[in-house]
């Protein structure tokens, strides 16, 4: 579900969800600049999520999301910023009355930027690049559903599915088509976007020049340089001082003062899906109690705590689901902070005199100063945290893949994930049969509004159950000098699309 | 000299066989086998085990040790395993920005610190010599990150003459843009680097001061500043340079933090990014070239003061 | 060169001053970190103070993000710069000055092996060796710090251990001892040892400031001791992203760790003035 290194260079998780995408918020920053701007200008990117290689099929981290998705390379279909799923290189498709077999009609004029026209051939070599033995894409386990993939024609491609899937759709918008002699990727890249690859100096920046040949709308820049950063705050001050146009998420509202009252600035909140949370391992005790877990959340003033990491920035939520998926409830009210009722219900469960257990805290921010709070406040109920720092590869292997800790902070920044606890063997091995029925149906169904009342109805057990302790809801925040325009301010699963962005003079 | 000078490359070389014992030893010590890094989730054990096999991390130690020596004689550094890319390409690239670093800020360290040791040694009684050796004592306290910061804060966000961080995508074929990225982190490393240097040398110039041989100049009528330069530098220089070796790795190790501070692609972010995702080949790599160069420039350094100090020259024997 | 014994100092005003005013930095210091085990202005974990406080009446160094009261965090920090300082420092010297007697002792091929061997480890950066030996255990601490900055430091003391101990060695009483039966043990103990002490304590103190400010850098590139534990590079590290907005996060720390080390520095001159005013200013 998650490659390796999804973990590393966005440092945070973008758990991809299986559902299929609906409606999101249209949110694309358009101010009164639109006209007057500069077709030839390059628009320089600050970014903190520099990709390990080219390669999204190879580990290559969230970064390659951010910079090649429908810039460089373009799928059957398309994620837009505001969440629909539209056909891409798909003149149309059908779908078979049984569900399991789609045929696409591929568009007619679209050519590699390597001059190589689009075949159908080069789309099973794709999808079969994700679905490859090595492969450590993190679409592998959701394409598992596909049976095989048909070329009749040059322009007809047929896959067949073992199951129904609504989201097939949303998960072949992760499928890169890649030219199926391009060879290794991985330092390199031949795609259908609307931009070539110019040169990538590793721990720098990564350069893009508009691809002559495209066969959609010409971008409206001359080009976009991702400038990569190891902090925030060198990035801002890059920002500041003019050396980038854009940065595509900011991390703490302390740098947002620096920009928000600033007239040379633009300062815009999307809607955000990343949620803070800590996730305990339901499997063992005393974490296995829906008492303790609710004893717990209870314990926690998660007002403060937004607070202190946001200021005025950011949402609760009591759940792990944003405002911005269909099934979304206002939860806070269920295990609200309440120190005292806390104490009882630790008291019932059979820790009158609380307990100790380890954290494992990823070594970046905002996740050690949460852990220390959270310390904190526990300690008021008499349970102990032991805080245990790693790094994000440990986490992967430790917390991830062995599922070797007692409870862990992280982030998870997909929409509609609430999916990962309909499977009892992800790493924090909530397990409600209830729960694991109503998500695997609701993937099965062929109405959005079925899929929606399963959903809900899941996520409010959930919630009930306390299964983790959701903290807060991060703000999207997207921050640009003001002469810059029409940049996506959502950045839905990593993705930031750089054709329609406009500089003036 | 040509005695010492075998002496003295034999010693190198066991230097460097010994410095690769030592690596060996230390990157063992790091928890995991390397083959679980390189394979994905979910990986079989057939997987896993293709992937020792790759590595020759299923080999008895000694054969991975001989292994391990073949590939550095051979300079294989072997493949990242994060971006699969040759680790010596990476290296060579990122040398090319920490050297420059390293060195400019060497020699702008020596500017700084040669002239103004002397003087805070010659005028030692005068208000600015005690200046001098006040600055010195500050220079050396102060946190190499932390005057980073501030000099990012007074020259790229207050008065904007120059970038915050980064290095241009062009390296130096973006010659003016390369050098101005360069400027503040080499202030940075050389202004620390200076004051521990300038307390060297102002020692020697004390030393060469109250020694017999410039007394004697003196005494033949030479002048003070004269007998000074004439054998004054020379004989001061020698404990200096005795020190540059180790000033150099200083240097290195300044650039680590350095460059993550400024955001320098260099071989100190490269370390850390190696360590942060247990990316063996790099951080091996990375070492091995890194105490290479270092142990290099001991061995030049000690040439160099073989040849200037004629103590040294004539008694063949330290 | 001189013994303890032969050197009096001239007691010249700019000694005292350097030496005094090294005292009192690392003594006041010292003692904040020592008041920091019995007494805080609050407990580290009170988080009742608004979030990024300037200094103030209350809060004398002002508050952090969660609200806890940074002037707490910084003796609490004094007393892990002293642990790390002492711990780096006694850990060198234990491994130091034993390779470094041996080697001045030993044959000469063994003597070349030794010092070719802490030539090496003197190239390998002491950061970059500590920052591997924290990346090699699972779980980060500041006893795997102090251990690593205790191997870094230790080729540096065995260096000039063996440096100090051939000088002596060549003197004509050790002959004399030598002649007249006494143990090569008594020798080390009673001649060699009490004469490189005192230079040796000069270059201990050194070792000191350059053990605490490679701990802050290790801290502040996110690789030394886990929270609670509130180190200066430690606060410097968590200071970064509002150092726009709430310097005296960043610069406090950062003044702390300058006196400590400055302090200790002067506090070495001026023992080495002491033991010996012919080596002043090396």
């Amino acid at each position: 579900m998650l490659s390796k290194t999804d973990v590393f260079p966005r440092r945070s998780l973008r758990l991809h969800s299986t559902v299929a995408a609906l409606t999101f918020v249209s949110a694309f920053a358009s101010t009164a600049m639109a006209e007057g701007f500069n077709p030839t200008a390059v628009i320089n990117i600050g970014s903190l999520y520099e990709p390990q290689n080219l390669d999204n099929t190879a580990g290559a981290g969230q970064g390659i999301n951010e910079a090649f998705n429908g810039n460089v390379y373009e799928g059957l279909f398309v994620l837009t910023d505001s969440g629909d799923v539209e056909p891409k290189l798909i003149d149309g498709y059908d779908i078979s009355e049984d569900r399991l077999t789609y045929t696409f009609t591929l568009k007619e004029g679209v050519s590699f930027h390597s001059g190589d026209p689009l075949t159908a051939a080069d789309v099973k070599s794709s999808i079969e690049r994700v679905t490859a033995e090595n492969s450590a894409s993190s679409r592998k386990r959701t394409l598992a559903v596909i049976e095989s993939v048909e070329t009749p024609d040059d322009k007809t491609v047929v896959i067949r599915l073992n199951t129904p899937s609504i989201s097939l759709p949303y998960n072949l918008s992760y499928v890169w088509i890649v030219n199926d002699d391009a060879g290794d990727i991985s330092a390199r890249a031949d795609g259908t976007g609307p931009y070539t690859l110019q040169e990538w100096r590793r721990g720098s920046a990564l350069a893009m020049v508009p691809f002559e040949g495209y066969w959609g709308d010409a971008p409206s820049n001359g080009g976009v340089m991702f400038q990569y950063f190891t902090d925030a705050t060198a990035q801002n001050n890059a920002l500041l001082t003019g050396a980038v146009d854009i940065i595509t998420s900011v991390q703490s509202p302390d740098a947002l003062s620096l920009f928000a009252d600033n007239p040379d600035f633009t300062v815009s909140e999307g809607a955000s899906t990343t949620k803070e949370l800590l996730a305990y391992n339901d499997r063992i005790a005393p974490f296995d109690s829906v008492k303790v877990r609710s004893a717990l959340a209870r314990a926690v003033d998660n007002k403060k705590l937004l607070s202190a990491i946001w200021g005025d920035y950011g949402t609760l939520i009591g759940s792990f689901v944003p405002p911005t998926d269909p099934w979304f409830v206002d939860l806070t009210d269920v295990n609200a902070y309440d120190p005292d009722s806390a104490k009882e219900m630790l008291a019932e469960a059979g820790y009158p005199d609380g307990f100790s257990f380890t954290l494992d805290t990823p070594d970046y921010d905002p996740h050690p100063v949460v852990a220390q709070f959270l310390q904190n406040e526990l300690a008021k109920v008499g349970v102990e945290v032991k805080i245990n720092i790693i790094t994000a590869n440990e986490w992967y292997t430790k917390v991830y893949k062995a599922q070797d800790f007692e409870a862990t902070l992280q982030e998870h920044v997909n929409h509609r994930d609430i999916v990962f606890y309909g499977n009892p063997n992800f790493y924090w091995g909530y397990d409600n049969p209830e729960v694991v029925k109503l998500i695997a149906d609701s993937e099965g169904v062929s109405s959005i509004d079925a899929q929606t009342e399963m959903l809900t109805k899941a996520n409010k057990i959930i919630a009930e159950d306390a299964a983790s302790m959701w903290l807060y809801l991060y703000p999207q925040i997207v921050v640009s000098t003001s002469n810059v325009s029409d940049y996506p301010l959502n950045g839905l699963n990593a993705q930031f699309f750089v054709s329609n962005i406009k500089k003036a003079d | 000299m040509l005695a010492y000078m075998i002496r003295r490359l034999v010693i190198l070389l066991l230097s460097l066989f010994l410095a690769a014992i030592v690596l060996f030893v230390l990157l063992r010590l790091l928890p995991g086998d390397p083959a679980n890094a390189l394979v994905g989730v979910g990986a079989t054990p057939e997987q896993i085990a293709a992937a020792q096999a790759q590595l020759g991390s299923d080999q008895p130690l000694a054969a991975q040790f001989v292994k391990y020596l073949r590939d550095i004689v051979q300079l294989d550094l072997g493949n990242s395993f994060v971006s699969r890319a040759s680790v010596l390409d990476e290296i060579s690239r990122r040398l090319s920005v920490t050297l420059p670093l390293t060195l400019a800020s060497f020699v702008l360290a020596l500017l700084i610190a040669v002239p103004f040791g002397i003087l805070a040694a010659v005028k030692s009684d005068r208000w600015y010599g005690l200046l001098l050796s006040v600055v010195s004592q500050v220079g050396i306290a102060v946190p190499v990150f932390w005057l980073g910061i501030l000099l990012v804060y007074e020259f790229s966000l207050n008065l904007r003459w120059l970038p915050s961080g980064g290095f241009p995508l062009r390296g130096y074929a973006d010659p003016a843009r390369a050098v101005q990225s360069m400027i503040l982190p080499v202030l940075t490393i050389s202004i620390v680097m200076s004051a521990s240097l300038m307390r060297y040398v102002r020692a020697a110039t004390l030393e060469v001061l109250g020694s017999d041989f410039l007394r004697t100049a003196r005494a033949l009528g030479e002048s003070h500043t004269g007998a000074l330069m004439r054998h004054g530098i020379r004989n001061g220089a020698v404990p200096v340079i005795s020190v540059l070796g180790i000033e150099l790795s200083t240097a290195f190790l300044g650039a680590v933090v350095v460059e993550q501070v400024f955001s320098l692609p260099g071989m100190g972010s490269m370390l850390l990014l190696g360590i942060q995702q247990r990316d063996y080949p790099s951080i091996q790599g990375v070492l091995i070239v890194s105490t290479l160069l270092v142990l290099m420039t001991g061995f030049l350094a000690d040439l160099l003061q073989r040849v200037l100090d004629p103590r040294l020259r004539q008694g063949g024997k330290q | 060169m001189s013994t303890a014994s032969t050197a009096f100092p001239r007691r010249s005003k700019r000694i005292n001053i350097t030496f005094w005013l090294g005292l009192v930095l690392v003594g006041g210091i010292s003692l904040a970190g020592i008041l920091s085990l019995f007494w805080t202005p609050y407990a580290l974990s009170d988080m009742a103070g608004g979030r990024l406080e300037a200094p103030n009446a209350s809060h004398w160094a002002g508050t952090d993000r969660l609200g806890r009261d940074m002037f707490t965090q910084l003796m609490i920090g004094a007393r892990i710069a002293l642990i790390v300082g002492c711990g780096a420092v006694g850990i060198g010297a234990a491994i130091g000055v034993t390779t470094g007697l041996l080697a001045a002792f030993a044959t000469r091929f063994l003597d070349d092996a030794l010092a070719a061997f802490m030539d090496i480890l003197i190239a390998f950066p002491t950061l970059l060796v500590a920052m591997l030996v924290v990346a090699a255990r699972e779980e980060s601490s500041l006893g795997t710090a102090i251990l690593a900055l205790g191997i870094g430091v230790s080729p540096i003391i065995a260096r000039i251990t063996r440096i100090l101990t051939k000088q002596v060695l060549g003197q004509d009483y050790i002959i004399a001892a030598r002649v007249s039966g006494t143990s090569w043990g008594a020798i080390v103990f009673w001649h060699i040892l009490p004469n490189i002490v005192p230079f040796l304590a000069v270059n201990l103190a050194l070792q000191f400031g350059l053990a605490v400010m490679a701990e802050a850098s290790l801290s502040y590139l996110g690789l030394g001791a886990p929270p609670p534990n509130a180190s200066w590079g430690h606060m410097l590290h968590e200071a970064q992203g509002t150092v726009y907005t709430a310097p005296w996060g960043a610069i406090l720390p950062g003044l702390a760790l300058f006196a400590l080390v400055i302090g200790i520095n002067l506090l070495a001159d001026g023992l080495r003035d002491r033991f010996d005013p012919s080596r002043r200013d090396m």
